[in-house]
């Protein structure tokens, strides 16, 4: 009978109900949107700002205090320590491996030049689309288009292992015609003992940085220039990774055992460097803090916005529920009087009620979840230039919230309803 | 015949208001009592406290062995739903519930429903065809027969009917008032307010309050 007096309440008075269906629509809509977003967002915003560029600069512990100026390392190349390319397919063995978006070696040479203007410059040897061996038999596809995407080229990069070589715009300025495209310029070893080298310009790249006045080559070129074969002196990492928090920064040896294994698997830039200097011994990972930090602040800052939006949402959905609740308790009054005057008990007319409020926040909150999934697809659409794709997970939890809206927004009218004296409202009064 | 309803100096106020003032009077199993008066006289006030819808400020109201004055919520709301069959004015039938499911509900807040037995008790009040109907597709009458079904559904042991007529045309109100003489026949106990002289005179007995008291009795 339970089942069938609700029933047949929705099916013959349903008018009010719309009005609650309605305000429960909106707030679980705009609640699935944002959280669809707030859940891509992370994903999405993170790899908006790989674009900046690598986030993690990997250097040898043992190293020697560098002699950088303007970026470029100027030391001798038989001085400081270096890393081994080898050991680089390892980076992607970690337990995020799948965040390490990409890397790239850098190893720089002082070098001289003949038939130009300009003497004395720098041989900077790197990746530009390189196939690094993966431990487990694959091949993973990186270098400066992956860290370093923001570094424009006229003309086109150097092939990897060809004698080609990418000319910074500063220094190409300074030299128009020798540096130009398609001519071959000739270096040699600053100690006058290697053998000269000729290689072919195929580019002009404007990076913002010390390499426009240096020279880009392939880094097996500057391997063998300098005899380091297989060796490096610097690596960029580009890795997805999550804002940091209070777990984040802490030292993992005053973790406890629970604390560790969440900070283990949290993409933190602290627990991605950790992991790194675990299957690369001798290393030190430094987190490029520039970029690291304005990451971290603005996607906590759009997280905390979002979070904020769907709490208004169903705030205003709540108080919407509230109020059409207490206009359909006083509409039901005589009902629940005539009710309570033929032997329902208060725990009886609150079970009522707020089974239809259940069942209410079931219907709301499921077309709440459709719409809002459009939504979360439009809104991805407009903003990220990709529609954000509906994440049937949320509908569980959309269905919580709109049940706990309906709840809280009917507590006072359903309490009132439940204590409501039969006696005056029979009277008519 | 056993004494049903005892009333003893019953009083009841209304902040200043003195609704009942000392009435007593005793009804027994099986009597018709009709209970007249003016507007304002109590009349209803007496009803609901026999009822169990509201409690007395002192006396004693005893019905079939119960103090209603001594039950608490729990126990008045047990007390309506064992003991007392209502029939309202205004009929008060849950408007998106049919003939059937209104009496059923009754049931279903006594303890279980009976469908088979809820038919029967429509049938009883000539409502066979309309079993299926909401109250809007009922005449008044109709509905006034729907309600007194669902008075009847748990056997009480009183029934209190308040002006049961009043909103009815003369050819409902007879419809009506023939059932309550059959349930009178039958040795249902009933408490009827009205208005009317010539349904008083239906009644066994006759209560006349004015002003909270008893008047006259016959």
């Amino acid at each position: 009978m339970f089942a069938r007096i609700v029933g047949q309440s929705f099916a013959r008075n349903p008018r009010r109900k719309m009005l609650t269906v309605a305000a429960l629509v909106v707030g679980m809509a705009v609640a699935t949107a944002t959280l669809t977003i707030a859940l891509e967002v992370g994903d999405r915003m993170a790899r908006e700002f790989r674009s900046l560029g690598a986030n993690l600069l990997v250097t040898p512990q043992s190293d020697t205090l560098p002699l950088e100026i303007g970026g470029v390392d100027y030391r001798p190349v038989d001085e400081g320590a270096y890393l081994q390319e080898s050991e680089l397919g390892k980076l992607k063995t970690i337990f995020w491996r799948h965040n390490i978006l990409g890397f790239t070696p850098f190893l720089d040479v002082p070098t001289q030049l003949a038939g130009s203007r300009v003497t004395d410059t720098t041989l900077i040897g790197t990746w530009y689309e390189h196939d690094v061996p993966v431990p487990d038999g694959t091949t993973f596809k990186t270098g400066l288009g992956t860290t370093h995407p923001s570094w424009r080229i006229r003309g086109r990069w150097f092939r990897d292992g060809a004698n080609e070589a990418v000319v910074g715009m500063t220094l190409a300025a300074r030299d128009p015609e020798a540096f130009a495209i398609g001519k071959k310029i000739q270096v040699t070893h600053s100690d006058g003992v290697s053998s000269a080298a000729s290689l072919e310009v195929t580019g002009i790249a404007s990076t913002g940085g010390a390499e426009d006045n240096a020279i880009l080559v392939p880094l097996s070129f500057v391997q063998a220039y300098s005899g380091h074969h297989g060796q490096f002196r610097q690596l960029y990492v580009s890795a997805l990774t999550k804002p940091a928090d209070a777990l984040a920064d802490r030292d993992p040896k005053s973790l406890t055992s629970a604390e560790y294994d969440r900070w283990f698997c949290s993409p933190y830039i602290s627990s991605i460097s950790y992991q790194i200097e675990q299957v690369i011994p001798g290393i030190d990972v430094r987190a490029i803090r520039r970029v690291a930090e304005t990451e971290g602040r603005i996607l906590s800052r759009v997280s905390t916005l979002l979070w904020i939006v769907t709490l208004a949402a169903l705030i205003a959905a709540g108080l919407a529920v509230a109020a059409t609740s207490a206009a359909a308790v006083l509409e039901r009054r005589i009902e629940i009087g005539v009710m309570k005057a033929i032997g329902a008990t208060n725990t009886a007319v609150t079970a009522l009620f707020l089974t239809e409020h259940l069942t209410l926040a079931l219907i709301g909150g499921a077309i709440g979840f459709l719409f809002g999934a459009g939504l979360a697809r439009f809104l991805g659409a407009s903003v990220f230039g990709t529609p954000a794709s509906p994440r049937i997970i949320l509908l569980p939890v959309v269905l919580g919230l709109a049940a706990l809206v309906a709840l809280i927004g009917g507590l006072i009218p359903l309490r009132r309803a439940a204590r409501f004296d039969p006696a005056p409202i029979l009277r008519g009064e | 015949m056993a004494t049903l309803v005892q009333i003893e100096n019953l009083r009841k106020e209304f902040g200043n208001v003195r609704a009942l003032d000392g009435v007593t009077f005793s009804v027994e199993s099986g009597e018709w009592i009709a209970i007249m008066g003016p507007s304002g006289s109590g009349k209803t006030t007496l009803i609901n406290i026999l009822g169990g819808l509201d409690t007395p400020t002192s006396g004693q109201a005893v019905v079939d062995g119960t103090d209603v004055a001594r039950l608490d919520e729990a126990g008045l709301t047990r007390f309506r739903a064992e003991k007392i069959g209502f029939v309202f004015q205004q009929f008060h039938l849950v408007q998106y519930l049919t003939a059937l499911e209104n009496v059923m509900l009754a049931q279903y807040f006594h303890s279980t429903t009976d469908e088979g037995e809820a038919r029967v008790a429509l049938e009883r009040v000539g409502l066979a065809d309309r079993i299926d109907h909401l109250p809007s597709e009922l005449s008044g009458g109709e509905q006034q027969r729907v309600a007194v079904a669902r008075a009847l559904i748990n056997q009480p042991k009183l029934i209190l009917a308040d002006e049961p007529t009043g909103n009815l045309d003369e050819a409902n109100e007879q419809i009506v008032l023939r059932l309550f003489r059959e349930l009178h026949t039958e040795g249902h106990t009933i408490l009827m307010v009205t208005h009317a002289h010539s349904i008083g005179e239906l009644a066994d007995r006759r209560i006349d309050l004015a002003h909270g008291r008893l008047a006259h009795k016959v």
